[in-house]
Parts: C-alpha cells; structure tokens; sequence
C-alpha cells in the first residue's frame, strides 16, 4: 500500500517542470505496462515480416511438398523484378488506381468540407449523410456498384445514360480500372472530408476577417488563405490515403478479380493469386517484400510529419 | 463577433444550402437504393425502369438468413468484439504508460506501433498462411481474434494516449497522493473521465475488424468466415438475385454505419492516430 506513494509523495514532486512528474512512479512500474503490448506487437506483425523476407529466398510451392523448401538466394527477385511482365503491370496499375483515386477524393473530399463549412439547417444531417460511405464495406461496396448501378443492361447508370441519349458501356469491361477508381473515390471522399474540414474549423475567424477587411474576394481568401492554412491537413490525407489505397483489395477482387486480363491487377491482389491460386511461397514472399519496401517510403513520410505534430502536442 | 461572417438570406447562400443537401442525397443514393432494393421482389429489383414503388416484401431477409448467413453474422460479432476486447486490455495499460510516463524514447515508441499498422497487410500474409495451418490456427476464431486486435492495438495505444493526455491533471494528482494505486486510478479515474474517447476508439476498432477482408478471405472459410467474405461468395453462388444480395448487403453495412455515426465526434481523432482533433 506504501509502495506507490512513497516515491510520489515527495514534496518536490509538484515542483518538477516536466508535466507528468508527479506520476512517475518506478520507471519499473511503467515499462511493465508498456511492455506487453509491445512485444504483442512485435510477435503478431514483425515476426511475419522477417519470415515473408525468409521465405522469399526460397524455392517453395505448397502444393508440391516433394520438392521441399530450397535456398535459391535473390532468384525469386530477380524474376520478379526482371522477367516477370504481370508484377511490372501490377506496380504500374497500383500507381496508377492509388494516384487517381487519391488526387479524386481529394478533391471530392474538399469540395464537400467547404460546403459543410458554413452554418445551415440540418448541416448535421448532411454531414452524416456524406460520412455514410466511408463505413460501407469494401465488398458490399463492389458487389452493389458492380450489379446495381454498373450492370451492362440492368444497371442503374446505364438506364440513366441511355435515357439520356448515350451509349450501353459494359464499365466493368471496358472502362475496368475507372470503374474501380469511382468505387473507392466514393468511398474515400468523406475520409479527405473530415481530415480537410477539421482544417478547416481551425481557421480561425478573425484571419478571415482580416483578409475580408483587406479587401479580399471569397477567390483571394480561398487561395491566399484556406490553401495555405489547410498546408499540414492536405499533407496528411494524401499520406494516410495513400498508406490505405494502396491496399485496396476487396473491391477488385470483387469487381474484376484483377481483370479482364491483369488490367486492374494490383501488387495486392498480385501476391494474392501468387499464393493463393500458384501456390508459390516463394515468389509471393519476394513480390511482398517489394510491396513491403515500396510502403515503407510512404510510411517513413507520414512518420514523419505525424511525429512533428506530435511532438508540437508534447511542448504546449 | 463573427455576425458578419454568417451569411445573411442571401440567394446565394439558399443556392450553396440546395447544393450541399443535392450532393449528399446522391453520395448516400447507393446505401438508399441498396436498402429498398432489398425489400423488392426478385422481379422488381431488376426492372428497367428502375420502379420505385412496389409491393414490400421481407422474403430475402428470410432466405438470407437460410443461406447460413447467421453463422458468418456470428462470427464477424465474435471477432470484431473479441479482438476488441483484447486490443483495448492490452493496449489500455500501453496508452497509460505512455501518456503519464512519458520519457525520451516515448516518441520513438509511439512511431514504431504507428508503423507497424502502415506496411501493407500482404507483406505478412504468406508467413501467416502457412503457420496457421501449421499450428492449426486457420480457420479459427481465436486465430483471427488474435490478429486483429493486433491489427487494431496501434490505434488504441494513439487515440488513447491522445485522450489521457488531455485529462485534467489536478484530479490524478490527488489520487496519486491519496495513495490511489493503478488499477483504482484506471478504474475509478482514468476510464470513466475519458469514457467518450474510449467508446469512440472501441467503435472504430469494431469497424476495422467486421470490414476486414483480405485476412479474413485467406485465412478463414466455414468455420470462422465473417461477413465480408460471406458478401463475396454469395456473388459467385447467387449471381443475378440481386435483391436477396442487397438484403444480405443492408445486413452487413447497417451495423457499422450506425456505429460509424455514434462515433462521430471522434472519427478524425481516430483515423488521423490522434493528430487532428
């Protein structure tokens, strides 16, 4: 019972300028509550890593247990990076998709968080209502937008289309790789929504004002005011948008199962007709420490700015 | 005063109002018209016209309930309460430790958990495959709770490190020298005053898990398979019933955007690691 207070207790402990100092208990004490879920951490999503790398230097197909698991060095890499013509359309497509879907919600998304960024009757209603699809699973996303709204000849966008005059367009098989970008900008925008109009109600009305005193249009105000001030939340969404969407997955598996042909084939879904229709550990592994590297880049980014916004939490 | 600001009735403003309410009703269009279609017969549901007023039925919810839906329904409940559960015991003690023992090494830590969620899931997969059919772990229930809390740990060890921090320091002072001692400071202080933070990271650890689908299509099948996976299977076996689909649909999402709404308030806290407020 005297434990804890005894090294607390201290007169001086009030005194400390550091802000927790009054806590501080036995270093002891808190790396025991740390510690756990560190090494969990570390044993559920690191160890797996190691081995993916392990693994890719190595010959092994697992429906061919005779041929056991040979060391082959960087073989698998140099296949992958130098023969294998589906990983390097694979990269080009997942660039692609990630760049056109995040520079679309993007937009979306800041189009919608300046249009909540006023006061109106029920703005709360219609915030809810945007926020909806972000929370839409990804492959009920794509099995209603593939059949209900896509289909070739039932379809609500081709009913609206030819209604108006246009032509039938079977998107999934012609326009594939739009058809997957309009499935995730959908649900995407209201995630840059809320990131951009959280940075948005940090502007602080006297700037506005200023600038409007000045004699700035609602155009100069948007450029030399909102763009500027929104800087670090734009720099955010892209990074966090980006560490997510280069994951999609379910909605082409979904949707075009990577095609017709490998048009809409991602790295991910790459590693996962590697493992789990070849069967082969090997070049699946070596595929997804490319993948592992690429991410890191991106992460090493956002790493970055969001320790910065860290650290500025810590000295206020 | 900012009376200035707000537009007075201005045409222009009405314009920006009509706007803003056309452009959300067609963002939620697609969740609408999933759910009305799954009240409409089989034969309405692919009328072209798209019909709108039809005669109500709940004969999909009944046959989507047959398909051994419940089972897959079970199993997401399982699995995202239970890896929940699990993240928030582990992480809970972490996000404490950090927030009020903070030391020099506490930014590296932070950026090491925050990385482990960053690096792409098919990077870990393949070990993953072949030691949960090794140790016996695929397709089971414990197997998949026990990754997904790991998936969801770094989000509760941020947001939560992010709400302990904003608790007044006053009131844990006096029950540090009252002689208050961890599990009584948690218990009675630190959990009941960050009470709306803490649901709001539950909610969306919740959200993660029963949406997960990568993991869940290549480590589960039968017997632990969650509703993601179930949606797309049903596609492949059902093909063209799409009103049964839509219902089975509405039953997925409707849980999770509820959610998603309760929890609001916090949802750029929490999908921003705590760096928005």
């Amino acid at each position: 019972m005297t434990t804890p207070s005894s090294s607390l207790a201290s007169p001086a402990a009030g005194l400390r300028p550091e802000r927790w100092a009054f806590l501080r208990s036995p270093r002891l004490a808190s790396i025991a509550l740390l510690a756990p879920a560190l090494v969990y951490l570390a044993v559920m999503t690191q160890a797996p890593f190691l081995l993916t790398l392990w693994y890719s230097f190595h010959n092994w197909i697992l429906t061919s247990p005779e041929l056991g698991h040979r060391w082959i060095g960087l073989e698998n890499f140099r296949y992958t990076v130098t023969e294998d013509p589906i990983f390097r359309s694979a990269i080009l497509n997942t660039l692609e998709i990630t760049a056109a879907i995040v520079g679309g919600s993007l937009i979306l998304g800041l189009c919608f968080a300046l249009l909540l960024n006023r006061s109106f009757p029920l703005r709360g209603v219609a915030r809810a209502l945007l926020i909806a699809p972000f929370f839409v699973m990804p492959t009920v996303n794509a099995v209603v937008q593939k059949n209900l709204f896509l289909n070739p000849i039932f379809g609500l966008v081709n009913w609206v289309a030819t209604s108006l005059g246009f032509n039938r367009i079977d998107w999934l098989a012609v326009h594939p790789k739009t058809a997957i970008i309009s499935m995730a900008v959908w649900q995407w925008a209201p995630f840059m929504m809320l990131i951009l109009l959280a940075g948005l109600q940090g502007i602080s009305d006297e700037v506005r004002e200023a600038a409007r005193i000045d004699g700035a249009g609602p155009f100069t105000e948007f450029r030399r005011i909102t763009v500027p001030l929104l800087g670090p939340y734009f720099e955010l969404a892209v990074l966090l948008g980006m560490i997510y969407i280069l994951q999609l997955f379910g909605e082409i598996f979904v949707a075009t199962q990577g095609g017709p042909g490998t048009a809409t084939t991602t790295v991910p879904y790459y590693v996962y007709q590697t493992i789990s229709q070849a069967n082969d550990v090997g070049t699946s592994s070596a595929q997804g420490v490319l993948a592992i590297i690429f991410s890191s880049i991106i992460a090493a980014l956002l790493l970055r700015l969001l320790t910065r916004t860290f650290r500025r939490e810590l000295t206020s | 005063m900012p009376v200035q600001l707000r537009a007075r009735f201005s045409p222009a403003a009405l314009g920006l109002n009509l706007l803003t309410y056309a452009i959300a009703l067609f963002v939620f269009f697609p969740i609408f018209w999933t759910v009305l279609t799954g009240f409409k017969s089989e034969a309405d549901a692919a009328e072209i016209p798209p019909v709108l007023f039809f005669h109500a039925t709940l004969d999909n919810y009944r046959t989507v309930f047959d398909a051994n839906y419940l089972s897959f329904f079970k199993n997401t409940v399982l699995l995202a309460t239970g890896s929940t559960l699990l993240a928030l015991l582990i992480g809970l003690p972490a996000a404490y430790s950090l927030a009020f023992h903070p030391s020099r090494h506490t930014p590296k830590v932070l950026s090491w958990v925050l990385s482990t969620k960053m690096l792409p899931a098919v990077g870990a997969l393949i070990p993953l495959i072949v030691i949960y059919k090794e140790v016996g772990l695929f397709d089971s229930r414990i197997g998949m709770i026990l990754l997904y809390a790991a998936l969801n740990l770094p989000l509760v060890i941020w947001m939560m490190r992010s709400f302990f921090a904003d608790l007044p320091r006053e009131i844990l002072e006096a029950a540090i020298v009252d002689g208050a001692r961890f599990h009584e400071i948690m218990t009675r202080i630190v959990i009941p005053l960050s009470a709306p933070g803490l649901a709001a990271t539950a909610l969306l650890s919740l959200i993660f898990s029963w949406n997960e689908f990568l993991l869940a299509v290549n480590l589960t099948s039968a017997n632990s398979g969650t509703l993601p996976v179930f949606i797309s299977g049903f596609m492949t076996s059902e093909g063209l019933f799409w009103a049964k689909m839509s219902a089975a649909s509405t039953l997925a999402v409707a849980p999770v955007i509820l959610a998603g709404w309760l929890a609001q308030r916090s949802l750029v806290r929490g999908l921003t690691f705590g760096a928005v407020k």
